[in-house]
């Protein structure tokens, strides 16, 4: 090895040290901005003493008090009944009618098609300060102001041009072969749905409904507007507004309120991230 | 609606849907009004429950209308009444207009520029780290945004927040600030929170582009003696520029219409005009001063802006996959 190689060689491994160096400072810096609002919820939320000034890092008084408040007389165990039947409905209503629709644009060609691929594309970007007016006056005129149900068939319009949009790759992906073989077996249409396409699109399905779960268990302007006079009602986005007051905020209480709300979306969202990449259909035709 | 959308899986078996409708021709009217009766459920739900809601708030834009014409039902047309008032109010022009396009530029750029930015540093990373860094952005997509933005508030609350808190312990300021009444520093946490909320899609999205950039095409032009911000903007950005364009545009969707982050805030909700953006402002004129036509006409036009994005949004899409 010559002199100038082994100069040139060194300088490369301490620059690799060095840019090591940095990357590691970037990452920590990184999960530090990224964690910092979620760890501070919990912290907060575990915190005897959260609002009173002074609030360390860890909490400095361990508790599950807050929880065992907002659960009881914060009315969040009703809170959390409500959105629970919310999403349930909304979910069950979104994916069936979401199910039958993206059969039908993926699997046929007929007029009218790509108009309708389109309207669905452009009916989800409409903002929903737009949507809230006229759908308040019509829920109010069907007289379900203040009621679930109102809510309930709100939230499924909502939630489904995104459930078609999703659900119409996942069919698209199961091989037409496989239907075909089922029509040669003497399946009808009907049959051939249930047991040929309903199984291979279920991980669609399932990361769909969770979709539309958290769309209804986020949902925070409609349960905000059409909720408006009924607290008993009120689900858990919009019953965190109740632990401000006036003068002072009950910081413990919303934060473990808060937890309570993130963690069900939190798990859900874990469970969509790895079916969305999990092999659709891997082994369903065999070469 | 903003956090559950997504960029629409991309390339899914992308040959022609066949007209695999059904066995034998005996059936042939069946088999051709399949696809209407399938479809039939959903489109009535969308008929009824979004495009006529989408007519009436034009119509609603077009009247005077109040408490009284809810509860009569009597329509009380005026033109372009409401709209005359909306672009003569020096509101617009000062405080809404840019609370809501300054802001929304802002907030494409910071989302974009950090999504990307942790995008490239996830790529170098090993597999260990790579979950961790990506698992923990997941946690801050997952986060709502009204429970995030409590958060913030918290955060960054007048009397006992940890910022304030930390600010005096180090000795930077001598009196907690309260950061909510003025609009540039009410922006800024509206800013950090959008960004905070918005760039994990951004860096997920961008990062499983880079991973399919070829890699003899970056080692080739590291061997011609290209550094990394070079082979940055002369080969990543090019590769990517489909997944760079569906990015940007939605992200400047998502962030027109803040509403949650801005309207949960301290003053937020009306009490502060200053705070206003047009999807506040909105919803403020509405159901604060029962002025549903006047809100209405804002709503319109914060949807045409909107729908003039989407349209840019879906010739980008359809250039990359037939539908």
């Amino acid at each position: 090895m010559t002199a100038d190689t082994s100069v040139r060689a060194t300088r490369r491994s301490a620059r690799k040290t060095r840019s090591a160096a940095g990357k590691a400072v970037l990452v920590v810096l990184l999960l530090a901005f990224t964690l910092f609002p979620a760890f501070w919820m919990l912290s907060s939320a575990f915190d005897a003493k959260a609002g009173t000034g002074g609030q360390q890092l860890l909490p400095r008084e361990f508790t599950f008090d807050n929880f065992a408040y907002v659960l009881t007389e914060g009315g969040f165990d009703v809170f959390l009944r409500n959105s629970a039947i919310v999403a349930l409905v909304t979910v069950l209503a979104s994916a069936v009618l979401a199910l039958l629709a993206s059969v039908a644009v993926a699997r046929f060609r007929f007029t009218f098609r790509t108009a309708m691929l389109l309207m669905i594309l452009i009916v989800q970007m409409v903002p929903l300060e737009a949507l809230v007016i006229p759908l308040f006056v019509q829920v109010r005129d069907l007289g379900m102001l203040n009621t679930l149900l109102g809510l309930m068939v709100v939230y499924v319009a909502l939630s489904l041009p995104f459930g078609i949009w999703m659900l119409r790759g996942f069919v698209a992906a199961v091989p037409v072969e496989l239907e075909e073989a089922a029509y040669i077996d003497g399946a009808s249409w009907g049959r051939m749905f249930r047991s040929v396409l309903l199984p291979l699109v279920m991980p669609g399905l399932v990361a769909t409904s969770v979709f539309s779960f958290i769309t209804a268990w986020n949902e925070f302007i409609f349960a905000m507007t059409l909720l408006g006079g009924a607290s008993e009602n009120y689900t858990v986005a919009i019953g965190l507004k109740q632990f401000f007051g006036e003068h002072s905020n009950e910081w413990g209480y919303i934060m473990a309120a808060s937890t309570i709300i993130t963690i069900p979306v939190m798990i859900f969202f874990v469970i969509v991230q790895r079916r969305l990449s999990s092999g659709l259909v891997a082994g369903a035709v065999k070469g | 609606m903003t956090n559950t959308l997504q960029a629409p899986p991309v390339a899914q078996g992308t040959s022609a849907p066949r007209a695999a409708g059904g066995p034998g021709r005996t059936k042939n009217l069946l088999t051709r009004t399949r696809p209407w009766l399938l479809l039939a459920p959903a489109l009535a739900v969308l008929a009824v429950l979004l495009l006529w809601p989408l007519v009436r708030v034009f119509l609603f834009s077009l009247q005077d209308y109040g408490l009284r014409e809810i509860v009569s039902g009597e329509p009380n047309w005026i033109g372009l009444a409401n709209f005359g008032e909306i672009f003569t109010s020096p509101e617009l022009y000062t405080v809404v207009l840019p609370n809501t396009v300054g802001f929304a530029v802002l907030a494409v750029a910071g989302t974009v520029a950090f999504g990307t930015a942790v995008a490239v540093l996830m790529a170098s990373l090993g597999p260990f780290w790579r979950t961790v860094v990506g698992s923990a952005i997941m946690i801050a997509w997952a986060m709502p945004a009204v429970t995030g933005t409590y958060v913030w508030v918290w955060i960054f609350d007048a009397d006992r927040g940890i910022f304030n808190e930390t600010l005096q312990a180090l000795g930077l300021q001598d009196e907690p600030v309260n950061w909510f009444t003025n609009r540039y520093t009410f922006y800024a946490i509206v800013l950090l929170n959008v960004i905070h909320h918005g760039f994990p899609f951004v860096a997920i999205t961008i990062l499983a582009g880079l991973l399919g950039v070829p890699k003899e095409m970056l080692e080739a032009a590291e061997m011609d003696g290209a550094g990394p911000w070079r082979r940055f903007w002369r080969i990543i950005v090019p590769n990517l520029k489909q997944v760079f364009a569906v990015v940007i545009i939605l992200s400047t969707i998502w962030d027109f219409k803040v509403f949650a982050q801005v309207y949960l805030m301290p003053g937020g909700a009306g009490s502060n005009r200053e705070a206003l953006n047009l999807g506040v402002w909105s919803y403020v004129e509405s159901f604060g001063q029962n002025r549903y036509g006047f809100g209405s006409a804002i709503a319109v036009l914060l949807t045409l802006v909107l729908l003039g994005i989407t349209v840019v949004y879906v010739r980008t899409m359809l250039k990359e996959d037939e539908l």
